[in-house]
């Protein structure tokens, strides 16, 4: 019995249900008032005990006496909650002194009928007390036990909510970096019986930025989870992690050779390459994949997750929209190229790098008119290089320009030093990269360095490629002006092969022309397209009051054909292979 | 790895509970020795505090039904403890059927108690919140289900802010509530008051509620008439609970031994 949210009888603001209290039901609740929280009117407790004092009245009138009706008195009085210690005494007090005076139930045998009836309610409120109480403690332990029970799966489900955020990708839902590194490393140390194989798609949406740009990043979200659950529908049951951007990650388990994942990289890309349409706009996209597929026992976490990053790279280069499998001696080879890259700021700084020069010598008279500085690594472990296995690196990382400006300020300072017998020493000259020229404050350090040093600027020569001017950027012409305006000679290196744009050598402060060792290399025959293009040119840079040095002679022949041409100076071979500037020196005194 | 800030308490039945203590000062059995034991520290301190909490019972029984008289429907009990003896779902239920109860209670063990008793009942559902953050009461789910905040609404704070202490702000508490009532919504607030108490006597019942879940702040006559700020005090205003709109002249003798003083607050507009 639920007795404590049990009716207690009669109702609000009406007159308690039936017949007036008379004065035994009135004494019996001022007695009891006070004993416990009684729920309900004084009104409403009157007219109850005036129900109860009529069921007593009529046991105590009738024969045999019946108890039952004093165990149903005192239960009715427990379930109205009337249900103290206090109110069983007061109870037997007044009905053991009013009961028989007030309703004149005077009879033979009425102190014995008394003392049973009331045994029998007492008993009664007992039992039912004990009972209620009994109720009670059960239905509050349960209520603790459900509250616990309640605050472990609460617990529980947070736990597990909390374990979700971790591991998964608020954006799309797919599992993230960490899950993924988890998976990967329970299958890599073998905690994942029965997987001898592994492979990854490293994949990277094409041009993605691009939807993004385009459409905002709201549907670039939207694009994007649609393109994460497309993948992770085409791939199942293969786990998908997104790490972060347009970039995800395919961790083919139980692989059985290159095929398995190539299949899942195939069905990856055809999945993304089916129309998307979000918010109305064309979100179709394409991707790259970079496959890796190993042996479990020969690889690491980081090494696959590298080669796959490195897979994918190559997939990019090649154009996008497709994907490129592992191949471990191209990897070898760029990875050698990184390694040499990241060590050029050491050697810059431990005096690893040093210089050649190479002469320019007129055609006229043989003198050595300037020489060509020629940078050199003695690489600690690689021995010497000559710039083509370098020089491409620097220009592609930046460090182009500290090499650049080491070159320039030590091919001044060397320079400087040089004297001879006879008239001028030669000027030197410096190859200038593009990010150089760029770069902002190319002029201070020019001008420094020839305060710096002493050298004459004229002393001085920059040579630029032709694909430097190529966009009609301001800003380079403006500073190689600056830099003829110092007096420095500005030759134009390797013409002939690129733009060869005439309009610039009009507009710019060009001094020289180098023309390209390949025009040089056709003199052989006589009478060769070579040889006309390089007269013509010879006459075109004479007309500009241009000198013009040619590059790659290797033969008197061809010095012989180029001298008859016209054309100032040469270098290559057969005036002296690049060589300590001593060397040189010592040649000309 | 940080414990997420949604993770549920422990249950800690080794520590008296103020509900399953209020269920003992009315004569029920929904508690335990600790409960008990905290419950007769508190009686030796304070020899009236059972009778405190049946003359608050009875206050809440006398002020939910003048609600119903006066038409309103919606029921929001926050701090309504064990369900023991006369709840308001029963008071209101018996004079309007179509009324709705919504219980609220910071205790697991009486929300679980409470749900086990409630269910099946029409009308009346119980939500696990404090009422220190009301208005994650006002954006509950069930809350939100079971009342309109377009129709007035009477808010029963009956014997739980004492266990507010004034560095949780129990005005601006009132105040987030009273902001999402219509006009014609009531306040119902008791709270235990050291008016008229001996230094002595306050000095044992805060001892006996600093052992317990929810230590206690009592309040002057003042402090708890500044509660009602917005609303209209519905006669007599804040008095001494059993002096509120006694059923017989006499139950409201020797007032000041309730220890509780209440009120009834109306929003106008």
């Amino acid at each position: 019995m639920r007795c404590s949210w049990a009716e207690s009888g009669g109702s609000v603001g009406e007159p308690p249900a039936g017949p007036a209290p008379g004065a035994f039901a009135r004494a019996w609740a001022k007695a009891l008032s006070g004993t416990s929280y009684l729920p309900m009117t004084h009104a409403q407790l009157e007219a109850l005990l005036q129900r109860l004092t009529d069921q007593l009245a009529e046991a105590l009138r009738t024969e045999p006496l019946d108890l039952r009706a004093g165990h149903r008195v005192a239960s009715e009085l427990v379930a109205a909650h009337i249900a103290s210690a206090e109110a069983l005494g007061r109870t037997v007090e007044v009905i053991q002194l009013r009961l028989v005076r007030d309703l004149d139930l005077v009879a033979d045998d009425t102190a014995d009928r008394m003392a049973r009836l009331l045994a029998a309610i007492a008993t009664g409120y007992a039992r039912a007390l004990r009972d209620r109480t009994l109720d009670e403690q059960e239905a509050i332990r349960r209520a603790t036990l459900t509250a616990r029970a309640d605050a472990e799966r609460a617990l529980r489900a947070s736990e597990a909510r909390f374990r979700h955020q971790a591991t998964h990708d608020p954006l799309t839902d797919l599992p993230n970096r960490t899950l993924f590194a988890e998976r990967l490393a329970a299958v890599l140390d073998g905690s994942t019986s029965g997987v001898h194989r592994v492979g990854l798609c490293f994949l990277d949406i094409d041009r993605f930025k691009r939807i993004n740009d385009s459409y905002g990043h709201q549907i670039g979200d939207r694009a994007l989870v649609a393109a994460a659950h497309r993948l992770s529908r085409a791939v199942e049951p293969h786990l998908v992690a997104r790490l972060g951007g347009d970039a995800f990650v395919i961790l083919v388990e139980r692989s059985t050779g290159t095929g398995d994942v190539l299949a899942v990289a195939e069905s990856a890309l055809a999945a993304l390459a089916e129309p998307v349409l979000v918010g109305g706009h064309d979100c179709t996209v394409t991707a790259s994949v970079g496959i890796v597929e190993r042996r479990v026992a020969d690889t690491s976490p980081d090494d696959l997750m590298r080669a796959a990053g490195s897979t994918l790279h190559w997939a990019k280069t090649a154009g996008g929209a497709g994907w490129a499998m592992y191949d471990a001696e191209r990897d070898e080879r760029e990875q050698a190229r990184q390694a040499l890259s990241a060590a050029i700021p050491g050697g810059l700084e431990r005096g690893e790098f040093y210089l050649d020069y190479q002469p320019l010598t007129s055609l006229q008279d043989g003198s050595v008119l300037g020489v060509e500085a020629l940078v050199r690594w003695r690489h600690p472990q690689l021995g010497v290089l000559s710039p083509d296995s370098f020089i491409g690196l620097a220009e592609e990382t930046g460090l182009i320009v500290p090499l650049g400006a080491w070159v320039l300020a030590e091919a001044c300072r060397e320079a400087v030093g040089w004297s001879t017998a006879t008239g001028e020493p030669p000027y030197v000259s410096v190859n200038l990269a593009v990010r150089q020229l760029r770069r902002p404050g190319l002029v201070q350090e020019v001008r420094s360095l020839l305060r710096r040093t002493g050298l004459p600027p004229n002393r001085l020569q920059l040579e630029i490629t032709e694909s430097m001017m190529m966009g009609g950027a301001e800003e380079p012409v403006r500073t190689l002006r600056a830099l003829a305006d110092l007096g420095v000679r500005i030759a134009i290196d390797d013409f002939g092969t690129g733009y060869s744009n005439l309009a610039y050598l009009r507009d710019l402060p060009v001094t020289e022309l180098k023309v390209a060792g390949e025009f040089v290399r056709g003199l052989r025959a006589p009478e060769a397209a070579d040889e006309r293009i390089l007269a013509s040119l010879v006459s075109l840079a004479h007309a500009l009051d241009l000198t013009v040095t040619a590059e790659g002679v290797e033969t008197v022949g061809q010095a012989e054909r180029l001298r008859a041409i016209g054309c100032d100076a040469g270098q290559g071979w057969h005036f002296g292979r690049p060589a300590p500037a001593d060397h040189i020196l010592a040649r000309i005194r | 790895m940080q414990r997420p800030d949604w993770a549920p308490e422990t249950i800690d039945v080794e520590r008296p509970s103020v509900a399953r203590m209020y269920d003992y000062y009315l004569g029920g059995s929904h508690n335990f020795a600790v409960d008990r034991a905290a419950a007769q520290a508190m009686v030796a301190a304070v020899p009236e505090a059972p009778l405190m909490a049946q003359a608050n019972r009875a206050f809440l029984r006398r002020a939910v039904q003048f609600l119903t008289n006066a038409g309103i429907r919606q029921f929001l009990d926050i701090g309504s403890g064990i369900p023991t003896v006369g709840n308001v779902h029963e008071i209101a239920q018996r004079h309007a059927p179509d009324s709705r109860v919504v219980y609220v209670d910071v205790d697991p063990v009486a929300v679980a108690h409470s749900r086990e008793i409630l269910a099946g009942t029409e009308g009346a559902t119980v939500v696990q919140e404090d009422l220190r953050h009301p208005e994650r009461i006002l954006a509950h789910p069930d809350v939100r289900a079971n009342l309109d905040f377009s129709q007035p609404v009477a808010v029963l704070v009956v014997a739980v802010l004492h266990f507010v202490g004034d560095h949780d702000r129990p005005a601006e508490v009132l105040r987030t509530l009273r902001a999402a009532l219509a006009p014609g919504s009531h306040l119902v607030l008791s709270q235990a008051s050291d008016d008229g108490r001996s230094d002595a006597e306050r000095a044992e019942a805060q001892k006996v509620y600093q052992r317990t879940d929810s230590p206690l702040w009592v309040r002057s006559r003042a402090e708890l008439t500044a509660f009602f700020d917005g609303f209209e005090l519905v006669d007599p205003g804040v008095v001494w609970v059993p002096q509120w709109r006694p059923e017989t002249p006499d139950s409201a003798e020797d007032a000041e031994r309730a220890v509780f003083l209440g009120g009834v607050g109306r929003l106008g507009g």
